[in-house]
């Protein structure tokens, strides 16, 4: 399995972090790394399981836009916070991101922990594999004296 | 059992004879008996690593040399070390804004 965890302790209590994470306001705030914007009329955020979990990044620099969807598996105020990420355009970035936030007194401890799906990145890979072989094939076929 | 390409890459990066068998095979391809020259394991065992190894896509074997040469695949590498880049990147930064965003907060709230 793919994976990836990351622990932080946060000196707020745990109530304000789980509303920085699911209030879309403050969502807009932080959400990215630093150099990317995301604006708050583009954050969809429907939190129950199944709810819509889109937000769209912005390049603040070239102004490129970075659509991402997902949806929710799992939403249990304040402790928990699962979604399905389906990654960029070409499939690639796909994952299941669980989010989980322990009460540690004034301040909270929380764990990202993401588990990669690369079943479609695979998929996407094979295509364009396939499909350049194609083209030589198409490319030799062209050069052949007749 | 893994079945999507990274995870059988990473499965296969788990054992630190196929890691060596890897790098070994950065510097061009080898032999199943060149491959086991440094290690003091039997050439049948050798010969079961490289099979992980090609089943993850690591490496492929030449099918018409006679000794079928082993020789380093470097797509699935690349692709492993993408995502854990780019995930921990996205986070890492994120995170450290989420930081500083709580403590803007807190301090709004005691001026209050």
């Amino acid at each position: 399995m793919i994976e990836l965890t990351i622990t932080r302790v946060f000196d707020a209590p745990r109530a304000l972090v789980w509303q920085a994470w699911t209030d879309p306001e403050q969502l807009a705030r932080w959400w990215g790394p630093r150099g990317v914007s995301t604006p708050l009329d583009k954050i969809q955020m429907d939190l129950r399981p199944g709810g819509a979990a889109n937000l769209t990044m912005v390049d603040d620099a070239t102004g490129a836009e970075y659509p991402n969807t997902g949806h929710y598996l799992e939403v249990v105020p304040p402790e928990r916070l699962v979604w399905h990420d389906d990654g960029f355009a070409d499939g690639s970035g796909a994952g299941t991101v669980t989010v989980t936030f322990a009460d540690r007194g004034d301040k909270t401890e929380l764990t990202v922990h993401a588990v990669a799906d690369f079943s479609e990145t695979v998929r996407a890979q094979a295509e364009i594999g396939w499909a350049s072989s194609f083209d030589k094939l198409a490319e030799l076929l062209a050069r052949r004296p007749r | 059992m893994p079945t999507d390409q990274l995870s059988r890459t990473f499965a296969a990066l788990a054992d630190p004879t196929r890691r060596a068998m890897l790098a070994r095979l950065a510097d061009g391809e080898a032999t199943v008996n060149e491959l086991a020259e440094p290690f003091p394991i039997s050439l049948q065992a050798v010969s079961k690593h490289l099979k992980v190894l090609e089943e993850a896509g690591l490496v492929s074997r030449s099918r018409t040399a006679q000794q079928r040469p082993a020789r380093l695949r470097p797509g699935p590498l690349a692709d492993a070390a993408d995502w854990l880049t780019f995930y921990r990147k996205f986070f890492e930064g994120s995170l450290d804004r989420l930081d500083e965003h709580l403590r803007n907060l807190q301090k709004g709230n005691a001026s209050d």
